[in-house]
């Protein structure tokens, strides 16, 4: 690599930590450089000089969720957080832990598994996964039925602005109303207003006891009025997922139409108590049957794969079985198979289509009937990942309301207005 | 700004005759908010009943460039429901009604007036609540509770009100109607939900709040532990919280106070203690039983004196009325009082509560404790007679030094109540330049022209002090909740 640039980039990270941009590609696209910083300074000098220079960045996690989004339209410049990867405070009496965003979330966990705490997000895929991406994307995984999202986890953020600027929102402790609340607003942004290179983390308790159950159901409907009963319990779940009936031939398990897999955890005496309630209720369904641990890694597994396209649905609890039968019905006439699962309990699913459909056919015969179908409830459908070649024809985000829009549109100016972060590819081509 | 005769004709025309507040004294009822130190008479009211008037009258504002101040039910202690610069108040108190109770899809749709205890009481028996509970909640609104991020006492266990904000509607600064997020969990773009509450109506005015309802635990079991010493208790309160149990609250009161609600509404707490713990848990029956037995070895291992469960409903209320009424009693019992919402890291709670003993010392006032330990959100309550001389003046010295301390232990300025005109100068010591200045950045991309609520939340705002009306600080009103 040479140039001026090359230079001003080696100049900041050292030679080692430069790379050409050939090794990773966003979405096909390739950057020209991939930088690889060390410390917060680092990038911010980078984004100085991105500023500067006008060039298009993109930051870089784990590179896991790198293909949520609209295809690039421009890139110079990935900078790559997996050098940040350190504890930066953890005091385990604060129930908090502040750490840098290129941690893996696997990571995490042996630092926190240590001192029986837990950071309940475990989006698929979690281990592989780093703390700053999945706050970027806002993922989330079945331990959000109990738990909350990844909004409800950050307490504080540290990121750099398209200028460079080092900045800091939220606090250290678990309840702060001081200023605006900007981890909320740098949670989902997918790096638009600021790479973010610190979090602090609202953790929990590890659960002393933990055990899971499969229900089975011989229909969709079977599964609804089980689901309902079971929300309006006094049961406290962990997790309550739903698998249509590919996701749980995906897990090995015995062939159902649908299943819910729910978790429990508590002291030993809670989670038999509940058990025994959960049994009760899973009668109706033709009996509950325990599950191992490694379930749910298993579970994971079946929607962090990299074929296929993959969809993030948003809908009402109450219309969680309905949209799951709507998403069968539209891939099955395409002659595509559907492996669904998620959080049953939040109305928050993930659906794998595989199969042969021509690029032109997914907007019409998937997209809009589904999104339509949705849009009275105030669902949404995000293709979560797809081939290049499709992406280049669908709307990746779908449609957002347009005052909202508007003003979304005008936040992004207000920070980044020369295009310096992940230009075009979030909502309305933010 | 005035407010010309035709703006205020075309207003009366929007909302009907009674719709309107215009005669001084009218006004003066909306002078200031619980914080009663701070000032600033409207110059007009406005008590709209739906959002179609509401974005009338923002409009208005917005062309007119007058300010605009929300205000629900007036019960913050921060200066924030008052208007320092005058101009337009929009008081929600009319907007009252449930537009929706949704229990299958755990959430309902409120207007931004209702009451936040007449949620729970409307959906309580079939099963579910509103988890948020300011002490104020029988007199507060829901629509205030979003626009501070109000806490309460079991937002150990259930998080604070933006952790069960699903959806809000409102008008923003520019004029636009806005309807952010909804019953469905996630929606694709920046979740301004999120980062509106607790913005103190500097974006807009909330017209409808969408909310989550949770499930009624299967059991709850209040336990009240009395300590001879206030280290004690702190060190008990961190030993529950590092044993990896989640009490749904863990409250911390002092001897003052102790003193204060036995003397003002009887409730028969142990006279000779310095520390009273109220630990609440719920959850599974047998959960709770397990929990129980592990909090109570831990107060024992504290040295406690006593420790006492309330056996029905009605000691368990008479055990939480002591803590809900716990402030407005003491005041009765001073002249006058500063109150702080700093927070700390859980671990310091012992370090802080040394800390606060020497600062009351050297500044020789009572300060007096009722807050949420087990989230380290401190309510000191610092005790004095202005018709003192010097007093006063030792009691802002004392404010002062116990915020520096909170931040220094890496705690944050306010917890619960929020920042209004009180703390927007304590905003430094929290954040850096480059941090303001991007909050600064965000309000103008919903504000543009800077009518909403001036003067509040940011230290550098452009319109701030200038005719801010600091009164002489009154008595804490008979009934004010923290």
């Amino acid at each position: 690599m040479s140039g001026a640039l090359a230079e001003k980039l080696r100049a900041i990270v050292g030679a080692e930590h430069l790379a050409a941009g050939a090794s990773l590609p966003v979405d096909g696209v390739t950057p020209r450089f991939v930088a690889r910083p060390g410390s917060v300074a680092e990038v911010s000098r980078l984004l100085v000089l991105a500023h500067a220079e006008g060039l298009a960045v993109a930051p870089r996690g784990a590179g896991t969720a790198l293909g949520l989004g609209n295809r690039p339209t421009r890139l110079d410049l990935v900078i790559a957080l997996g050098r940040l990867n350190r504890v930066v405070e953890y005091e385990p009496a604060d129930v908090t832990v502040s750490v840098e965003a290129g941690m893996t979330l696997d990571d995490l966990e042996r630092a926190l598994g240590k001192h029986r705490q837990l950071l309940p997000l475990d989006p698929p895929g979690w281990r592989a996964r780093t703390v700053g991406g999945a706050l970027a994307t806002n993922a989330s995984g079945p331990l959000r039925f109990r738990y909350g999202g990844a909004r409800d986890a950050l307490l504080g953020v540290r990121f750099v602005q398209a200028d460079g600027s080092v900045t800091w929102g939220g606090a250290k402790v678990v309840k702060s109303v001081t200023g605006y609340d900007t981890p909320k607003l740098m949670t989902g942004a997918l790096g638009t207003l600021g790479v973010i290179v610190e979090i602090t983390l609202r953790l929990h308790p590890a659960p002393e006891c933990e055990r899971s159950w499969l229900l089975g159901f011989a229909s969709l409907e079977a599964a609804r009025g089980c689901l309902a009963a079971l929300l309006d319990s006094a049961l406290q779940p962990s997790r309550i997922e739903i698998l249509n009936d590919s996701a749980l031939a995906a897990t090995g398990q015995p062939p159902a139409a649908a299943a819910l897999a729910v978790s429990i955890a508590s002291v030993d005496e809670a989670v038999r108590a509940q058990g025994a309630e959960l049994d009760r209720l899973g009668q109706a369904a033709g009996g509950t049957r325990r599950v191992a641990d490694d379930f749910w890694d298993l579970y994971g597994s079946f929607f962090a794969g990299a074929g296929g396209v993959r969809l993030g649905i948003a809908c009402l609890a109450t219309s969680v079985t309905e949209t799951v039968a709507t998403v069968e019905a539209l891939a099955s006439r395409r002659g595509l198979t559907a492996r669904i699962g998620g959080c049953a309990g939040v109305g928050a699913l993930t659906a794998v289509l595989e199969g042969e459909c021509p690029v032109d056919a997914w907007e019409p015969a998937i997209l809009t009937p589904l999104r339509e179908r949705l849009a009275d409830e105030g669902g949404s459908v995000i293709v979560l990942q797809c081939p290049v070649a499709l992406k280049e024809r669908i709307d990746v985000w779908g449609p957002i309301d347009s005052a909202a829009l508007a003003l979304m549109k005008r936040i992004k100016s207000e920070f980044d207005p020369k295009g310096v972060l992940n230009p075009g590819r979030f909502v309305g081509r933010i | 700004m005035p407010l010309s005769p035709a703006v205020v004709s075309e207003l009366r025309r929007l909302l009907g005759a009674d719709g309107l507040v215009v005669t001084p004294e009218g006004r003066m009822t909306y002078e200031c908010d619980m914080h009663t130190f701070y000032k600033g008479t409207p110059d007009l009211v406005a008590l709209p009943r739906t959002t179609a008037q509401v974005f009338a009258l923002v409009r208005l504002c917005r062309r007119e460039r007058v300010a605009v101040v929300p205000r629900g039910s007036g019960t913050g202690l921060i200066g924030g429901a008052m208007a320092p610069h005058g101009g337009l108040m929009i008081s929600t108190t009319r907007m009252n009604e449930i537009v929706e109770i949704d229990l299958p899809n755990r959430c309902a749709t409120v207007q931004p007036g209702l009451i936040n205890l007449w949620l729970s009481n409307a959906v309580r028996d079939r099963g579910y609540f509103f988890a948020p509970d300011p002490s104020s909640q029988m007199v507060s609104s829901i629509g205030g509770n979003a626009s501070t991020n109000a806490g309460g006492p079991h937002c150990l266990k259930y998080g604070v009100t933006v952790n069960h904000v699903l959806g809000l509607e409102l008008v923003s600064g520019a004029g636009e109607l806005l309807r952010l997020g909804g019953k469905v969990h996630d929606r694709p773009g920046y979740d301004l939900t999120g980062v509106t509450v607790g913005s103190e109506g500097t974006f807009g005015v909330v017209t409808a709040v969408t909310v989550r309802l949770l499930h009624v635990p299967e059991g709850v079991r209040t336990t009240l532990a009395a300590f001879a010493s206030i280290e004690d208790a702190s060190e008990a309160v961190s030993a529950i919280i590092a044993a990896g149990i989640v009490p749904a609250a863990l409250e911390m009161l002092d001897e003052a106070v102790i003193r204060a609600i036995n003397e003002g509404i009887h409730a028969g707490y142990p006279k000779d203690a310095a520390a009273v713990l109220l630990i609440e848990l719920d959850g599974p029956d047998a959960e709770i039983a397990v929990h129980a037995e592990r909090v109570a070895a831990i107060c024992r291992d504290h040295r406690a004196l006593e420790i006492r469960v309330a056996k029905n409903d009605a000691e368990r209320a008479l055990l939480w009325k002591g803590r809900k009424e716990a402030a407005g009693v003491l005041g009765r019992m001073t002249a006058n009082w500063l109150l702080q919402d700093a927070v700390v890291p859980r671990s310091k709670l012992p370090a802080i509560m040394r800390e606060m003993g020497a600062i009351a010392a050297r500044q020789n006032l009572l300060i007096a404790n009722v807050f949420h330990a087990g989230d380290g959100n401190l309510h000191p309550l610092i005790c004095y007679d202005e018709r003192r001389p010097g007093e006063q003046e030792r009691a802002i010295r004392a404010n002062e030094e116990l915020l520096a301390a909170c931040i220094a232990l890496g705690g944050s300025v306010t917890g619960e109540h929020g920042v209004g005109v009180d703390k927007a100068k304590n905003l430094p010591m929290q954040y850096a330049p480059a941090d303001l200045n991007f909050m600064a950045r965000l309000r103008r991309a919903w504000d543009p022209d800077n009518i909403m609520n001036p003067g509040k939340l940011l230290p550098s705002h452009p319109a701030c002090g200038e005719a801010l009306r600091i009164g002489a600080p009154a008595s804490i009103p008979a009934g004010a909740w923290v």
